[in-house]
């Protein structure tokens, strides 16, 4: 019964939130001087209206679906990964240069890249792990500065890859285009959405069965909850602590690698639109359940096809979007029930 | 809505005439659907002590803290003097003459005693600056007429907890409280200190203070109070005065029952070894040495009892023993087995489990089911399905057996244990650390704080296992009378050593109490 409850209590939560949000964007879009309706339905259009439009959704969904897994490991063992965006540089850099430089059949050359992709987003969390293990360095700082290191230094590798000088056009900045070979497998050609979105829901199912099923699930689980607890229970800190950032890590740079070897083909700077943050935005909506963000970054890469679009058809700038979605994220983490209650009764003593 | 009467004044012949101080009429509390007051319902004559007990619970607290003004009552009134009064916080009820000494203190660690007293009522200077030498020179008083000495320029955190707790009730006499609400004021005193907190609340009777004292220990209500009010599940249960009281008399109107609190210890031999700590030093966060040069052992079937003054280092031998701290130096034996490093992972995996005194942060995790606390340490080697996966079928079963056989009161294994209420997860953990096939158990202060039903059935538990699966048993505990009567053997722990090593079954309190205190120890120019 009581579960039942507070299920349905997050349902709530849900709703005023979606609500809240989509009174905000209309306002903001009213000041724009546009009209919120004819903006919402471009928006709906967009994301499921056609062939292309569901062919966006899933393109951009599939970043989202693996950055957001990234986010759950992490978070859920209540390690503050800030540095997917970061990871996701390094895996993508190393995956393009693997794809561009590696010669052979796909089916040898795509697993390749992947993890080495992966791999590159491994060894970039290694620093703040070891920082945090070691001296207890708060991983919440370090990542978040080693993104714009990870940025930059990706940049200066690619400039010293393609012996590029500082005068150059930061449009030509990239790595060689990866030969169709190593080319992931568009699913519904012409439209960039690619054979990526499977390796993120087979990933997301991996992440579930491994928190539901697994004994390594149950401790990772445990020392997110309660750390001293879990020490307590025989749960080795140390070790697991290593592994779940570098899992988180690696997952990232897999997330990287799939972008460049699906849409995006090189490597340039800026070529991530804050894919690592919307996938920490998204595991905290969806409360590090694995299946949960799962659905919430399909609805994320919905709302970006959605938003680009609207942006072309009307005059509604697709910013206003991403500020909504901040929003959503911002009203969601309130617990609107506790809030009408402490409103009805007052100060409550704190009894127990 | 504020209708807050001062004490102070003239008394009219009326309020003579009456001298109940405080009375409390149908007063109800409500926590959603949960009533923690029922109808309540209690008259406290000026110039007393007077006794609130029941079990944890019973709403001991929620009723002191609705007179205290940190609650509202949902119902009923407070007279105060025989006036209504309603208090809007805290503070309304200090300036009306009601003072409360909470069981956990509220002092800041780093400021002195004169700034914790002072706090909130300063004696303030042209409205702007703080005089203190006024304030100290009122604490001075207070503290000559009380009888109660200590130096006001310490740091809070450098005196003992019977030191911090007078402080606590200074505090209260400066803010001119009339009655002095202590909850559960002895808890954390050691047996000397009880009897010097008892002299400081007679004296308090004579100079015309009301005291009203909550406590679950029925030895010193009998001592202290005057009157004794009992409570159980909310609402008042009876009421009695001290002379016709007796212990047997409280506990059935507490419990509803009578309570055996007492153990018919088999008489066994103890010879075999199984653990022993040798040369064994810790030293705390701060890198105080707490734990000097410590060896003692343990024996098949034996259950020893390691008492002492709370910080006098036993809980840092706890830590280092379960491997939850690391040692300085020392080793330990365990069956034969030396060990140089302890780890509490090798010492679950060698079968130690560990019962921890701080239940909410290493016993359990209030977000988790109780089949997920209930297998934690046993999963280690237990309940798995080809090494990688975790059997929650066998989870669910070994969870359910210890709900059942623990007397765990919930509604299902899948309910958070947050639920669970103190004395249950007390239960839960006491049952998993006894189901998991354990051969050693460390066990720090099992019955803190719960009720007395739940000590009669953890005693017992604790007996049937070193009797009928042969566990040894290390308890570390705070409670002297606990550890009188489970111990074979009690060491008596002072500044890091052991100051006494005293053999059951018959031990003298006041002895023990004695040496608690570093008494009868050769002096070391200490």
């Amino acid at each position: 019964m009581k579960k039942g409850r507070s299920i349905a209590d997050a349902v709530l939560n849900y709703l005023i939130s979606i609500v809240l949000a989509i009174l905000v964007a209309s306002i903001l879009i009213i000041i724009q001087g546009s009209n919120p309706l004819e903006a919402f339905k471009e928006m709906v259009l967009g994301a499921v209206g056609s062939k292309s439009a569901i062919a966006s959704s899933i393109r951009w969904s599939t970043p989202v679906i693996i950055s957001a897994t990234a986010a759950v490991i992490a978070q859920k063992s209540g390690i503050n990964n800030l540095g997917i965006e970061g990871q996701i540089y390094f895996g993508a850099f190393t995956a393009a240069v693997v794809g561009a430089y590696v010669q052979g059949p796909g089916v040898i050359v795509i697993p390749l890249a992947v993890l080495a992709g992966a791999f590159a987003g491994l060894l970039y969390a290694v620093l703040p792990a070891v920082l945090k293990l070691y001296w207890n360095i708060d991983e919440m700082i370090t990542t978040l500065m080693l993104n714009y290191a990870a940025i930059q230094f990706t940049e200066y590798l690619t400039m010293m890859l393609m012996g590029l000088g500082s005068d150059t056009n930061p449009d030509m900045i990239a790595t060689p285009e990866i030969p169709e070979a190593a080319r992931l497998t568009q699913i519904m050609p012409p439209y960039q959405a690619s054979t990526a979105f499977f390796i993120g829901i087979v990933l997301v199912i991996l992440v579930f069965i491994l928190y539901r099923y697994t004994r390594i699930g149950y401790e990772w689980k445990m020392i997110g909850r309660n750390k001293d607890f879990a020490r307590y229970g025989g749960i080795r800190h140390f070790k697991n602590y290593l592994v779940i950032f570098l899992l988180s890590g690696a997952v990232a740079g897999v997330c990287g690698a799939l972008e460049i070897l699906g849409p995006h083909l090189r490597f340039r700077t800026n070529f991530s639109t804050n894919m690592g943050w919307d996938g920490i935005m998204v595991a905290l909506v969806a409360r590090n359940n694995p299946i949960a963000a799962g659905i919430v970054a399909i609805v994320w890469g919905m709302i970006k096809a959605g938003s680009l679009s609207m942006e072309r058809m009307t005059s509604v700038n697709r910013i206003l979007v991403t500020l909504v979605q901040a929003l959503f994220v911002l009203f969601i983490t309130l617990d609107f029930k506790s809030i009408f209650k402490k409103r009805s009764i007052g100060r409550k003593g704190r009894n127990r | 809505m504020t209708e807050v009467l001062p004490l102070c004044g003239g008394r009219t012949d009326e309020e003579k005439a009456m001298d109940y101080i405080l009375e409390l009429k149908g007063i109800c509390k409500y926590y959603g659907e949960f009533a923690a007051n029922k109808d309540i319902n209690l008259k406290i004559r000026k110039g007393t002590v007077h006794a609130v007990v029941g079990e944890n619970g019973a709403g001991k607290s929620t009723l002191m803290n609705i007179i205290a003004g940190v609650n509202k009552p949902d119902e009923g009134e407070i007279l105060l003097n025989g006036k209504r009064a309603i208090f809007r916080d805290a503070n309304d009820a200090n300036r009306a003459g009601i003072g409360m000494v909470q069981q956990e203190f509220m002092l800041f660690d780093r400021l002195s005693v004169l700034d914790n007293i002072i706090i909130g009522y300063e004696s303030v200077e042209k409205g702007l600056f703080i005089n203190k030498r006024e304030s100290e020179e009122r604490i001075k008083a207070i503290c000559a007429e009380y009888g109660f000495h200590f130096d006001l320029h310490t740091l809070v955190r450098d005196l003992p907890i019977a030191v911090q707790q007078q402080v606590e009730i200074v505090k209260v006499l400066y803010r001119n409280a009339e009655i002095i609400i202590l909850d559960e004021p002895t808890a954390v005193l050691p047996y000397q200190e009880v009897q010097g907190l008892f002299k400081a609340i007679r004296y308090l009777i004579s100079q015309g203070k009301t005291v009203l004292f909550i406590t679950h220990k029925l030895k010193e209500v009998l001592e202290i109070s005057d009157t004794i009010t009992v409570m159980k599940n909310g609402y008042v249960s009876g009421e009695i005065s001290a002379q016709e009281a007796s212990e047997v008399t409280l506990t059935s109107m507490m419990v509803g029952r009578e309570v055996m609190l007492h153990l018919d210890k088999a008489n066994l031999e103890h010879d075999k070894v199984v653990l022993q700590v040798e040369g064994l030093n810790v030293r705390d966060d701060r890198k105080i040495m707490r734990v000097r040069d410590l060896s003692f052992n343990l024996k098949k079937g034996e259950i020893l009892g390691i008492v002492g003054v709370s910080g006098n280092g036993q809980n840092e031998l706890v830590e280092a023993i379960t491997g939850m701290r690391k040692a300085e130096s020392g080793s330990m034996t365990v069956n034969g087995e030396r060990l140089e490093k302890i780890s509490i992972r090798d010492n679950r995996l060698r079968g130690i489990g560990y019962i921890p005194q701080d239940r909410l942060r290493f016993g359990s995790s209030d977000q988790s089911s109780l089949i997920e606390n209930c297998i934690m340490g046993y999963h280690l080697k237990h309940l798995q399905k080809k090494r990688i996966l975790m059997d929650y079928d066998g989870a669910t079963k070994f969870t359910e057996k210890i709900i059942a056989e623990y007397k765990v009161k919930t509604r299902s294994g899948s309910d958070p244990a947050g639920s669970l209420s103190g004395g249950n997860l007390q239960k839960m953990i006491v049952g998993r650390e006894f189901s998991q096939k354990n051969k050693i158990l460390i066990i720090e202060d099992p019955t803190r704080g719960i009720d007395i039903g739940a000590i009669e059935f953890i005693w017992h538990e604790i007996q049937k296992q070193v009797e009928e699966e042969g566990v040894s048993v290390i308890l570390v505990t705070y409670d002297l009378t606990e550890a009188m009567t489970l111990s074979d053997r009690i060491l008596v722990m002072y500044d890091g050593r052991f100051n006494r090593e005293l053999h059951g079954p018959e031990y003298d309190e006041k002895e023990i109490g004695l040496y608690m205190m570093g008494g009868g120890v050769d002096e070391k120019g200490a």
